[in-house]
């Protein structure tokens, strides 16, 4: 392999380490700046469907190259406030957690198959979804969190974690690497199928 | 207004940048001027500094009207919006962008105590501090984003639709807090 093949899949590897940042994380303040920050950073974490979700949009986007590998995080944070918004403002919205459920599913088979739709699909299939997420999160938020600390933290997150599938989906380079993109669209997949049908819960 | 300890002119320097919905509106019309290579300053000298001193010299005067923070973080949320979808805005859409935004930061900077002197120094130091922190970010934006690297401006544009994000989640808090139950 050439060094910079090397260096950068050594850089891609300690990237894809972030993505076992949740489980070293338990903050459960909520109250004040930091704890409004804390809140919000933490809740996008700590659900199994949202971060699988997330990070299949990241992967996808790599898996699709630019401009959709930037351009779909750049839609998902803004899809995801307005139905945090809706949550927030208690706006009833059927079926939120089937809907994440199904962004696991949906977004990990098209990973999985390699399905390269043209841009504009891509970009509201992902939106759509990101509407479920954001509803679950604004309907979570709690009363006491500061507003604009919970908003950063969770916008930030959030980010992070497509951040982390780009960073996976980068591997798509190498041959192996594709099988293994592939493969974590696979393993999302049936992570969406198990919140779907009960196997996991949340 | 004034932090306790500081002199005054210190504290009305780090005003913008403690209170954070003049901190969200100034790093999305930083983002904004340095998202547009080559960076031309004369809509901020011209428009913003001028407005900036007009608004806090009005806090002065009891007429003015308290800026509400979800009009504060409705600029945000415009001035976000502009970045991440990229819109190639008018000299006049700009102006009036920029325009609200100092007159509206500007009456929100007003200093309730002290003495005249003192008043003017905090509100002499948070003009100074608008100023140069706005121009300040959008030339540090803009030499990223002169490097022509495609990633940097996806990048400046990915900080716009975060912005966009926090702001309408805080705009629905506001209006929670404002609508309990």
């Amino acid at each position: 392999m050439p060094p910079k093949n090397a260096l950068l899949l050594r850089r891609l590897v300690l990237l894809s380490l972030l993505l076992l940042l949740p489980e070293t994380v338990h903050a459960h303040a909520e109250k004040g700046t930091i704890g409004g920050f804390v809140s919000g950073f933490v809740h996008p974490l700590t659900g199994l469907d949202h971060i699988a979700a997330m990070v299949a949009v990241g992967l996808w986007g790599a898996y699709l190259g630019a401009p959709a590998m930037w351009l779909l995080p750049v839609i998902f944070p803004m899809v995801m406030a307005l139905g945090g918004a809706l949550g927030v403002l208690g706006v009833p919205m059927p079926g939120v957690e089937t809907g994440i459920a199904l962004s696991g599913v949906a977004l990990g088979l098209m990973v999985a198959f390699a399905a390269r739709p043209p841009l504009w699909i891509a970009a509201v299939l992902v939106g759509f979804f990101a509407i479920f997420h954001g509803h679950a999160h604004g309907k979570e938020m709690p009363i006491s969190a500061n507003a604009m600390t919970y908003a950063v933290g969770f916008v930030m997150a959030t980010g992070l974690l497509h951040l982390s599938g780009i960073a996976l989906g980068l591997l798509v380079k190498w041959p192996w690497g594709r099988v293994m993109v592939r493969a974590t669209g696979g393993a999302i997949a049936a992570v969406g199928f198990g919140f779907l049908f009960g196997f996991i819960q949340g | 207004m004034t932090a306790p300890g500081m002199g005054d002119f210190i504290s009305g320097l780090l005003h913008p940048w403690m209170t954070p919905t003049h901190l969200i509106i100034l790093l999305a019309l930083g983002l904004w001027l340095g998202q547009r290579v080559p960076l031309r300053l004369g809509l901020p000298l011209q428009v913003f500094v001028p407005g900036a001193a007009v608004a806090l010299a009005l806090t002065n005067l009891h007429w003015v009207a308290v800026v509400p923070p979800p009009l504060l973080v409705a600029m945000a949320l415009v001035a976000g919006a502009v970045v991440a979808l990229e819109v190639r805005l008018p000299a006049s859409a700009g102006a009036v962008m920029l325009g609200a935004a100092a007159l509206a930061i500007g009456l929100d900077s007003g200093v309730e105590t002290g003495t005249p002197w003192a008043i003017f120094k905090t509100l002499l130091g948070t003009w100074v501090s608008l100023g140069l922190g706005l121009i300040n970010a959008g030339y540090y934006v803009s030499l990223a984003t002169e490097r022509q690297k495609k990633w940097i401006s996806i990048g400046v544009r990915v900080a716009g639709s975060w912005i966009v994000a926090v702001s309408l989640m805080m705009l629905a808090f506001a209006w929670r807090k404002a609508h309990p139950g």
